[in-house]
């Protein structure tokens, strides 16, 4: 029996097997008592302690072994031999309390994952050095000797190291660091790098004390203003201020320079996440680097010179255009768009990689372009055409389709203009729809400053917009329609957020309270009276632009007076602004990411600063046109470069996003919706449409013959697909798919009967099961199957294909990934 | 913020089997030591699922939990003597009486605590949904940013309980119906993304159709065709293109939906499964069943259920005219379904972590619209003397105190907080309550700290405005 139980393929089975259906226990037994039962928990919580026995043992055994390797006392091997079987099993225990520990006390982690990973590695390295024993005992050949003591020095390098892990766990990663003399430099703050102001005497330069200053301003106010500033003194402390800052706040002073020991601020940001004195008290705690960044400054003699509250501590976008110098001509790029990117290649070692082909192209600029497929016929006719201007005549010829194009881009503009046709506030005439005049200026081309001037300065049909959306009653002061108005001009047309200031003055800004009541001001029939926080503070607005270089706003004129004087001051080229966010905005729904991003917050550093404002400066000198500015993207050589694939969606938003070409994109709710009424049967009828652009025809009658679903109220479907419900402005769609919407795809009415009668149809029209799947193939892919998928497919249509089948397998087409994503 | 149970475990299984091929290989891999750790702090939690009980329209407190004196119906009787339509009946607590038509209720009440002191927010002239908003998301509307609905943020805070049955499941109401866009406006996971939206059953009777395969679409075909869509991905070259983002979530979700199609825990949504005679108790209609379905699901691991009354304007609680007639039928609605759910959790145990809360946006009175000190525009015209039934009844939109019931999940049993006053107006006279601190007790009962908050445009969105909820914990046993 014992043999048996020894056999290695046994024990080295045993293991892994044991855990696999401990887990599947848990796992199956969701609300059973494992999950409640104390004890586990217990058994759990004794891992810390019952760790100590492998490490000794396994560790004792290794050396004793290496003792006998030198001494050949056998009665060492006595020893050994109890040292490594006491050892191996708390080794498996000590995996499955560690095991039961993460469970119950749901901890999770890289680091723990390691130290997990490797615990269990021990104890299985550590069973096998047990059977090796075993054997050596009863065969002492080399084989097993050598085998032994390989498995058994493994297992206390393991041991040492999955302790170190588990100890870093339990004490913090730094915990052996900290107290070594290395550790205060390499503790540093990234973004400050104190050796490149040193003067000869090993003194900080004025230059970096006031940089210094600036960062450390720029951590109080992102994590300390929120109770310490203007609006709210907790402990009477205010830190927006030189004066505020060193008179401390009810118990006493909070810095002493030269002393950061001594110092109340640095003390109690210090202080673990549980203390009574922790600052902040409240959401998250400063990062190691803040820490050091505001200790440094202390120690440095907390220098702020007088005046410093007007150097800015966020990063502000230049105002002006500015139109970059190009640069030394090395390639044969014609494209501004290519030169500006090669030059961004060139400084990032990026290489241009060879354009996508003739299929995957056409199905880009007819999905950015018209937000439709391509016909088979058509991907042929374009992939045989050898005329080198292809590219350059498909896409004037696409955006020379006006209708189709119009309604593409209707959805564009309806969710960041926050235009629909149905939604919050029309119940009691509290809100205006603009899709009459919003579906002309694009079908017209018209000129960007000519649509931002008719928004801004409205007739009946563009006032929807500034007008915002009223509920009845009584509403927040921060939320009333002028600084709706406020909120949404500066969000959507200068890449700006005022919705900070216009409750306070902003943490995240320089914008003023009053600033923004100011901007406000110009949409209100009457002088707004400024409220902070909900309460009036006993005073009124100003009237004024945001920044005083686009010119100044007549404070007596009449709303109209105002509201003509700013759409004319905004549109002026001198506001570089309002272009580089409308170019951006077009860049990131075509490219799949903005220059800058997120796309509202223009003050944000573009990952080229000469394309952005290169772009800009030839939007405006092309007199502001938005389909020429599709036309120059579509036919750009990276725009035809191959898609990028991202692995987390972090990669996108972080700061020092590295771009390499188009980042691959979701369809969008309308243009999913629209394939399967293209390919399939229409999902709308004439009834469903709530605006009608051509009230002489039926909608259907024009291309592509069926309904767009940019014309339909919002519903099931398209929400379920990411069509957002346009209370609030939106300017990016969720990426992702969510269970909601796989829920709504896997047995929504609407795609089933839709598919269903497409199904009939097909069978109709085509004479083969493989004639279907091509043609399916040919128009949702833009290409052939292959065998396999050929075959897959084949089998599961049959020879004469019935409905079911049918359907069943469009379906699954609709649902793969290579048709959801934009390649 | 929680692994699911099965992502955990599909982890897991990974990790394992590198782990013994690492241990039988003989060397483990060692990569850097120094990277940080994050615990998800925990945090004692004495509820883990929520059914909120929502009476849509408006449910006037002196006609139902806070019954005051009660004035017959007779002709030429002046409006302003009268505070209560119906008897007074006693409970189960001592010198608690709830309206007549809620005894079955009333019978349940050592289970939990009746809040009597609810006041709700001004905000100007009524408009049912505005409150109905407030109520749900803890914010006034409109808001610069899309709000989450109260189930929005518990769904992303604590995910689903099961991993086969969506988070956050909104039972009862329809969004056709008039006001639904400003229904809409809340019923949502806002910037938290849809994800965490509601899963919407607007009829129970219908919910099992939600949650299996098309209607007309067999079991075997069904299997069929996600095999189909399977085995076709594998067959593409999809491969090529790398590891994507969007390409995963667009499969995760698809296998989690097909999951939740085939599991038998969608039987919780068929209600023909259940037991006849505990059916037929429950069964007084949408809502009945609704408290039903609510019950099936907390069973089989649900985290949130709405069970709504259904708003539809001049409809059910919402009574601008004979309010005495239609809260008979009301309470007839509520009575036995909210009592016996009550009952089946605390008998099945889960009454231990579930909280029950049933509320609505206001109460209402026969004089007084909005609140004593604070009057706004009257709605419904009142005759100081009446003459027809028609006029007998709470018809104005009250706010200054309505009545909550919370049970279990760790509120205390057989307890009565905060007051009204026994004359016109019968407003909260002590211990008033307002939204933040509901909503807080309810995410403090969770295990979901005050600070609780996402950074959404740069600006940080809690929970409760600013975070500063205050939990009640004389509310908690």
């Amino acid at each position: 029996m014992m043999r048996i139980l020894l056999n290695y393929k046994f024990i080295g089975l045993l293991l892994p097997v044991f855990f696999l259906g401990l887990n599947g226990l848990y796992a199956n037994t969701v609300d059973s008592t494992i999950t409640d039962f104390w004890f586990f928990h217990f058994l759990g919580r004794l891992h810390p302690m019952v760790v100590h026995f492998p490490i000794s043992f396994l560790l004792l055994g290794g050396i004793l072994e290496l003792y006998y390797i030198r001494q050949k006392h056998q009665a060492l091997t006595t020893s050994v031999k109890l040292m490594v079987w006491i050892g191996g099993v708390f080794a498996v225990l000590s995996a499955v309390m560690g095991w039961l520990l993460m469970r119950f006390d749901e901890v999770s982690g890289e680091l723990l994952n390691q130290h997990q990973y490797l615990g269990i590695a021990t104890a299985i390295l550590s069973i096998v050095a047990i059977i090796y024993m075993t054997r050596r005992q009863s065969n002492p050949n080399k084989l097993n000797i050598a085998l032994f003591r390989g498995f058994l020095f493994a297992s206390g390098i393991g041991v040492i190291l999955a302790g170190h892990m588990g100890g870093s766990l339990t004490h913090g990663s730094d915990y052996l660091t900290s107290v070594t003399p290395m550790s205060s430099q390499a503790e540093l703050p990234i973004a400050f790098n104190a050796s490149e102001f040193e003067t000869e005497d090993g003194e900080i330069s004025m230059e970096g004390k006031l940089k210094l200053l600036m960062q450390v301003r720029g951590v109080f106010a992102h994590k300390c203003y929120k109770c310490h500033s203007s609006d709210k003194q907790e402990g009477e402390l205010r830190l927006d201020e030189k004066k505020f800052v060193f008179a401390g706040g009810e118990n006493g002073e909070i810095i002493i320079p030269e002393n950061p020991e001594e110092s109340e601020l640095i003390r109690r940001i210090k202080l673990p996440k549980d203390h009574d004195d922790v600052m902040p008290s409240k959401g998250k705690l400063l990062t190691s680097e803040e820490i050091s960044l505001l200790s440094l400054w202390v120690e440095k003699g907390a220098v702020w010179p007088e005046g410093a509250e007007d150097i800015s501590i966020f990063r502000e976008a230049e105002l002006a255009p500015r139109k970059p110098p190009l640069p030394s001509l090395k390639s044969d790029f014609v494209n501004t768009i290519d030169i500006w990117v090669d030059d961004y290649f060139q400084q990032n070692n990026i290489d241009w990689k060879a354009t996508v082909d003739d299929g995957i192209y056409l199905r880009r600029i007819y999905l950015d372009i018209l937000g439709l497929l391509p016909s088979p016929e058509e991907v042929a006719q374009f992939s045989a055409d050898t005329d080198v201007d292809k590219d350059s005549k498909k896409v004037l010829e696409l955006l020379s389709r006006q209708e189709e194009y119009s309604l593409h881009w209707l959805s564009f503009w309806n969710d960041i203009l926050r235009n629909d046709y149905t939604g919050t506030g029309y119940i009691t005439r509290g809100r205006f729809g603009i899709t009459d005049w919003l579906y002309t200026s694009i079908k017209d081309n018209k000129p960007y400053d000519e649509m931002v001037k008719e928004l801004l300065n409205p007739d009946d049909k563009s006032k929807g917009f500034i007008s915002g959306i009223k509920w009845r009653g009584t509403v927040n002061a921060s939320q009333r329609t002028e600084m709706q108005a406020a909120q949404n001009v500066a969000q959507v047309m200068l890449g700006l957020n005022l919705k900070c200031a216009s409750c306070h003055d902003s943490f995240i800004s320089d914008w003023k309270l009053e600033e923004a009541y100011a901007f406000a001001n110009i949409f209100a029939d009457t002088t707004l009276e400024i409220n902070r926080c909900e309460k009036p503070i006993g005073k009124y607005a100003g009237t004024r632009i945001l920044w005083s270089e686009l010119g100044e706003i007549d404070s007596t004129g009449t709303r109209e007076e105002k509201l003509a004087s700013l759409s004319e001051k905004l549109v002026q080229p001198a506001n570089g602004r309002l272009y580089r966010t409308i170019v951006n905005r077009i860049w990131a729904q075509m490219m799949g990411r903005g220059i800058v991003e997120p796309v509202d917050e223009m003050d944000n550093l573009p990952w080229s600063q000469d394309l952005l404002d290169g772009l800009a400066v030839e939007f405006v000198e092309g007199g502001y046109d938005i389909k020429a500015l599709i036309y120059k993207i579509a036919t750009s050589k990276i725009y035809r470069s191959p898609s990028v694939e991202t692995a987390e969606v972090s990669e996108l938003k972080s700061e020092d996003y590295v771009f390499r070409g188009m980042v691959r994109r979701r369809l969008s709710a309308e243009q999913f919706s629209d394939a399967v009424s293209q390919v399939f049967n229409p999902l709308y009828g004439y009834r469903d449409i709530k605006f009608n652009p051509y009230p002489e025809n039926k909608t259907d009658t024009l291309p592509p013959f069926f309904v767009r679903s940019s014309l339909v109220a919002n519903n099931e479907f398209l929400t379920a697909l990411g069509r957002p419900n346009r209370e609030v402005v939106a300017t990016s769609r969720e990426s992702q798919a969510s269970l909601l919407e796989a829920l709504e795809l896997m047995n929504g009415n609407r795609l089933n009967q839709g598919l269903q009668l497409g199904a009939e149809k097909w069978i109709d029209e085509y004479d083969s099961g493989n004639e279907i799947i091509q043609n399916c193939y040919q128009k949702l892919l833009g290409r052939q199957p292959n065998n396999e998928e050929l075959s897959i497919a084949g089998n599961a249509l049959g020879q004469n294909p019935e409905t079911g089948p049918v359907q069943d397998f469009f379906w699954a087409m609709l649902l793969h990934p290579e048709f959801q994503l934009i390649f | 913020m929680k692994t699911t149970e099965d992502n955990a475990r599909r982890k897991f299984l990974k990790q394992m089997s590198q782990a013994a091929i690492a241990g039988m290989a003989l060397g483990a891999p060692v990569s850097s030591l120094l990277t940080s750790c994050k615990r998800t702090i925990d945090i004692p939690s004495t509820a883990d699922s929520v059914i909120l009980l929502y009476m849509a329209g408006g449910m006037a407190h002196t006609e139902t939990f806070d019954p005051k004196r009660y004035t017959p119906f007779s002709k030429g009787m002046q409006a302003n003597d009268v505070l209560s339509t119906f008897e007074s009946r006693p409970t189960v607590l001592d010198g608690i009486s709830f309206s007549e038509g809620l005894e079955s209720i009333g019978q349940i009440m050592d289970k939990g605590t009746l809040i009597r002191s609810y006041v709700a927010a001004d905000l100007g002239h009524i408009l049912h949904t505005r409150h109905q908003y407030h109520w749900h998301t803890c914010y006034e509307p409109p808001q610069s940013v899309s709000v989450p609905h109260i189930g929005s943020w518990i769904a992303k805070e604590l995910g689903p309980k099961n991993p086969v049955i969506p988070a956050f499941i909104d039972i009862g109401q329809r969004f056709d119906v008039g006001e639904g866009e400003e229904l809409k406006a809340y019923h949502s996971a806002g910037f938290l993304g849809s994800e965490y939206g509601p899963f919407s059953i607007p009829d129970p009777t219908s919910g099992l159709d939600s949650v299996r395969p098309p209607v007309g679409m067999s079991n075997t075909r069904f299997e069929k065709r996600h095999q189909l869509y399977n085995d076709l991905i594998s067959a593409s070259k999809m491969g090529e293109y790398g590891s994507d983002y969007q390409k995963e979530s667009l499969k995760a979700s698809m296998e989690q939906a097909y999951r939740l199609l085939k599991s038998p825990e969608a039987e919780a949504f068929d209600l023909s499964k259940e037991d006849r005679e505990k059916y037929d108790k429950y069964n007084t209609g949408k809502f009945g069943l609704g408290c039903l379905m609510a019950k099936r699901l907390v069973e089989q691991g649900a985290r949130f259920i709405s069970v709504s009354t259904e708003y539809v304007p001049f409809l059910g609680w919402d009574t601008h005219d004979n309010g005495h007639t239609r809260l008979v039928d009301m309470k007839k609605m509520i009575d036995n379904p909210v009592s016996q759910l009550i009952a089946d959790l605390d008998e099945s145990g889960h009454l231990d972590k579930t909280l029950v809360i049933l509320a609505s946006e206001f109460s209402r009175d026969m004089m007084v619209e909005g609140r004593p000190d604070k009057k706004v525009k009257e709605q419904v015209n009142q005759p100081d003397v009446i003459e027809d039934i028609k006029n007998y009844g709470m018809h104005r939109h009250f706010t200054d105190g309505c009545s909550i019931l919370m049970f279990g999940g760790g509120i205390k049993r057989g307890h009565v907080y905060g007051k009204t006053s026994d004359e016109r107006p019968c407003k909260t006279i002590e211990n008033p309550i307002k939204i933040d601190s509901i909503h807080q007790t309810i995410y403090h009962a969770l295990g979901i700290p005050p600070e609780t908050n996402y950074e959404i445009e740069k600006r940080p969105f809690y929970t409760t405005p600013d975070g500063h909820g205050k939990v009640v914990h004389d509310l908690l046993a």
